[in-house]
């Protein structure tokens, strides 16, 4: 209907224009890095998911190790009836100037728990591999002016024409040939046009409002974490975490229904504000449905924000933020075993080197790209090196990897907890790699003293970079700063 | 009204007699190009195409899933707007900037361009398609990709197309009129066979409109009544005011039926398999139209109607209530219990179509389970049936109006 538009589009025409930027499971970081092994092929995947939902994300395969004839993607959910059935898989396109880097897209039709499924043809054999990646809405788009004005002239267009068809009608339609127009006609075509703009002003306006209704359907669908309660009782955080009611049951995000990842309900990282000059990596238990408890260690008094990740049971992750204000004569408990902290230098202070002296005379030191780009994929490198300087000889694994790394926008828009494989959750990589055992890419062996992170910063500005390693029993939280540009 | 099955020649399209001799045929064949000119056979390619093209498409969503600018579908409605600018750039350039006093003479002038009003209908329908496509686009990035047929990009679609189809049917109206003003038996017969065929695709495309409203396990919501009632008495009425033909109900409202039925046989034929997720039904062939609601019956029914009021000269307010309550309670007579018979196991086979579902179709859905959605009952139904037969003779009445009017489109 040329109604909705032409309305819509002259509204919009004097409204500011622009697309709204939004959360995600993590916080504004949607797109997901995941360094994986699918036999002897070896693959670097950027899954970049759309802003609305339906939509088409795509697929970036870096590929080493084995040859590779041919690579195939297709989109599943991760559970339920049409994980079975997977649909008609797609060729990634070889890159004409690298070999080993393949494109395609997957099309994302339903919000929820989705996995990229590769199956991988050439020298090593036929293997298959799944990366999860979840999708939601997060934006919609407003009317751009450089195609708001040529649809608005276009509508325009098309109600004033149809005025014009419909006084031509009335005044010359029913003429026998060759004869002409009577002013009586000529009147009656006056009216009708007159007429006919008034209908369609009616209709113009009508259209505008089913736009309107329609809009603000889909931005109901705009993802939102799950919404979280925080309340402080001496040193006893209590977390409340709310039901979430879809439009559709299948919508419903429940506070019940949790996996463990890295075997804890909840990794809750706290750091205090505006300064990020105090961050706790925590893990609080279930005291009940929905409702997670902890006693916090000694932290130094302020406003913290808290960013509590989660996988549901269909292996959708999320991470809910809140805030807590901690006083300054708060009790402390002892950190617990698998906790760490660390209270690196204020953001006001300047950018944090590449080398982060621990407090134990260790060092942790990142191999910072020359630069950083917004939405390019790296692999970030960090070594951890005794108090001698040589690369630390005690390692273990940290909650079963080889590190945990979180990434945090000064400004709050930005927050992702990573691992060694990649952005995904472990949760969930272990349903779409089908229950190879809980949380496969874990270890329990010695880990070397470095270790890679897959991860592209998803907007330029101000990230700091929190970092944990683990040596003999000792938790190291190293913290970087990072500009992208 | 006037009728004229004594004008129908007795056997084909060709409009002469299969005993006439070889040079009555030539002149046969010569009377009928005279009789309808080259853009109307192109425009009605034009209409067949969108029609085809927007089942292949609904069809292409609901199997393969995976929407391109340029899917065979998508190419068969384009194909719409391709030619439907050939034939009113042809006739708006071809008569206001043109010699021939014959095009003046049948041409209206729309801000200073003169052409038939066909053609200015069918352009504007052209341009409202162009319009819809940059808007339609836009919309998949602000809201997501379709997963419905009535958003607004696609309303401002459909109008383009019904636009082209409208404008078609006027050039052809037009043209009909005048040779029956000038006593050309033989070219109105042929003309008014070619306007109930666009109006047979009218009804399907009112239909393909209701689509959502009509869905085979919605048949038990009043819902369903009330958007055909809406839709198609305002059809019927109109194609049979202004065809003036005795049964042109009947022959549309079979057209509708031939053709949906012909997508049910035909299209399950071609393999197609999803191309996105998620998939709850593993789809292996394109998956046709639900089987068409039984308007034959209703539109049988309005003809007989019809051919009496017009002998007893009744007013077209009194016709249209009649209308209304007859072509309502028919529908329902008839439709109510046939949709039992689609929740059956007896329907479930390649004529009656209902062993086909998308492969978007949840298990534990309504289609899969074939259970009625919603089924109304008691108050309800009685209430939704009352306004549904409202809106029906209200829907008869404009259709009656308007149809009444373009018997007497001379341009």
């Amino acid at each position: 209907m040329k109604s909705p538009a032409v309305r819509r589009i002259w509204l919009l025409l004097v409204v500011a224009m622009s697309a709204v930027p939004s959360a995600h499971a993590h916080v504004g970081s949607k797109d997901v890095f995941e360094q994986v092994s699918a036999g002897p092929y070896n693959l670097f995947i950027t899954i970049r998911p759309p802003n609305v939902i339906p939509g088409i994300a795509t697929v970036e395969v870096q590929a080493t190790g084995a040859a590779i004839e041919t690579l195939q993607i297709t989109p599943v959910p991760l559970t339920g009836e049409a994980s079975k059935h997977p649909p008609t898989a797609d060729t990634l396109k070889r890159s004409a100037a690298d070999a080993n880097f393949y494109t395609g897209g997957i099309w994302l039709m339903a919000p929820g728990s989705w996995q990229v499924r590769f199956t991988v043809e050439g020298a090593g054999g036929h293997q298959t591999t799944s990366v999860p990646v979840p999708a939601v809405a997060i934006a919609t788009l407003k009317m751009q002016r450089d195609l708001g004005i040529p649809l608005a002239v276009l509508g325009l267009f098309l109600v004033l024409s149809m005025a014009g068809v419909v006084a031509a009608a009335v005044r010359e339609g029913r003429l026998p040939p060759g004869a002409k127009a009577t002013p009586a006609l000529q009147r009656r075509g006056l009216i009708a046009m007159t007429v006919s703009l008034s209908v369609m002003a009616v209709m113009v306006y009508f259209g505008a409002k089913w736009w309107n209704v329609e809009a603000a359907s889909y931005s109901e669908d705009i993802y939102k974490p799950l919404k979280v309660q925080p309340a402080l009782n001496g040193d006893q955080l209590d977390l409340n975490i709310e039901f979430y009611k879809g439009r559709y049951k299948t919508r419903d995000r429940a506070n019940n229904d949790l996996l463990p990842d890295h075997g804890h309900l909840m990794h809750l990282y706290a750091i205090r504000e505006p300064q990020m000059d105090a961050v706790f990596h925590l893990h609080p238990e279930l005291a009940a449905a929905g409702d997670f408890r902890m006693a916090l260690p000694a932290m130094p008094p302020g406003e913290y924000k808290l960013y509590g990740d989660i996988v549901h049971a269909n292996g959708f992750p999320e991470t809910l933020v809140t805030t807590v204000e901690i006083p300054a004569s708060k009790p402390a408990s002892p950190l617990g075993a698998d906790d760490a902290t660390a209270t690196p230098a204020p953001l006001s202070s300047g950018p944090l080197g590449t080398s982060y002296k621990l407090p134990d005379g260790y060092t942790m030191v990142w191999d910072k790209p020359s630069t950083l780009t917004a939405t390019t994929a790296y692999s970030l490198h960090f070594r951890l090196l005794g108090p001698d300087g040589a690369p630390a000889k005690d390692m273990q694994p940290y909650m079963g990897m080889t590190g945990h790394a979180a990434f945090v926008k000064d400004d709050g828009t930005v927050f992702a907890h990573t691992h060694p494989e990649g952005s995904a959750a472990m949760a969930a990589l272990d349903i779409a790699n089908g229950g190879m055992g809980a949380m496969s890419g874990m270890t329990s062996a010695p880990t070397p003293p470095e270790v890679d992170f897959p991860y592209g910063f998803p907007t330029p500005g101000a990230y700091r970079i929190i970092i944990q390693m683990k040596h003999a029993s000792t938790i190291e939280t190293g913290v970087f700063d990072a500009t992208v540009q | 009204m006037s009728t004229s099955v004594g004008s129908i020649h007795p056997a084909g399209a060709s409009g002469f007699s299969p005993a006439a001799s070889q040079t009555e045929s030539q002149t046969g064949v010569a009377r009928r190009t005279a009789a309808v000119p080259w853009y109307i056979w192109f425009g009605v390619v034009a209409v067949t195409s969108a029609s085809i093209g927007g089942a292949w498409d609904v069809s292409w969503h609901r199997s393969i899933g995976r929407d391109a600018f340029l899917t065979p579908a998508h190419l068969a409605i384009y194909a719409c707007g391709v030619i439907a600018a050939i034939i009113c750039g042809y006739l708006i350039f071809a008569t206001t900037f043109g010699h021939s006093a014959k095009l003046k003479d049948v041409s209206v002038n729309v801000i200073g361009f003169r052409a038939p009003l066909g053609a200015f209908i069918a352009a504007w329908g052209g341009i409202a398609m162009l319009t819809s496509a940059p808007f339609d686009n836009w919309w998949h990035n602000a809201y997501g990709l379709d997963v419905k047929i009535i958003s607004p990009p696609h309303t401002l679609l459909i109008l383009g197309m019904r636009g082209v189809s409208a404008g078609v049917m006027f050039l052809i109206l037009a043209a009909m009129n005048r040779a029956e003003s000038a006593g050309d038996e033989h070219g109105h017969t042929v003309l008014r066979r070619v306007f109930l065929y666009l109006g047979g695709l009218m009804i399907t495309g009112q239909m393909f409109f209701l689509f959502e409203y009509t869905w085979d396990v919605v048949l038990h919501t009043t819902a369903a009544y009330i958007a055909m009632g809406i839709g198609l008495p305002v059809a019927f009425a109109m194609i049979s005011r202004a065809s003036g033909h005795r049964w042109a109900a009947t022959i549309s409202a079979s057209i509708y039926m031939g053709y949906t039925i012909a997508e049910i046989l035909i299209f399950p034929l071609f393999p197609a398999t999803p191309k996105l997720g998620p998939v709850f039904f593993p789809v292996t062939h394109l998956v046709p139209a639900k089987f068409p609601v039984l308007l034959v019956v209703p539109a049988v029914a309005l003809d007989l109607l019809w051919q009496r009021t017009s002998r007893w000269g009744w007013k077209p307010w009194k016709v249209a209530i009649v209308s209304g309550v007859v072509f309502m309670a028919l529908v329902f007579a008839v439709e109510w219990p046939f949709a039992n018979f689609l929740m059956s196991k007896a329907s479930e086979n390649r004529f009656f179509g209902t062993i086909y579902f998308d492969y978007n179709s949840r298990p534990d859905g309504y289609d899969r389970l074939r259970q009625f959605f919603n089924p109304a009952s008691g108050m309800v139904l009685a209430t939704g049936l009352a306004m549904a037969t409202l809106c029906s003779a209200i829907s008869a009445w404009v259709g009656l109006r308007f149809g009444a009017w373009m018997k007497t489109v001379q341009r």
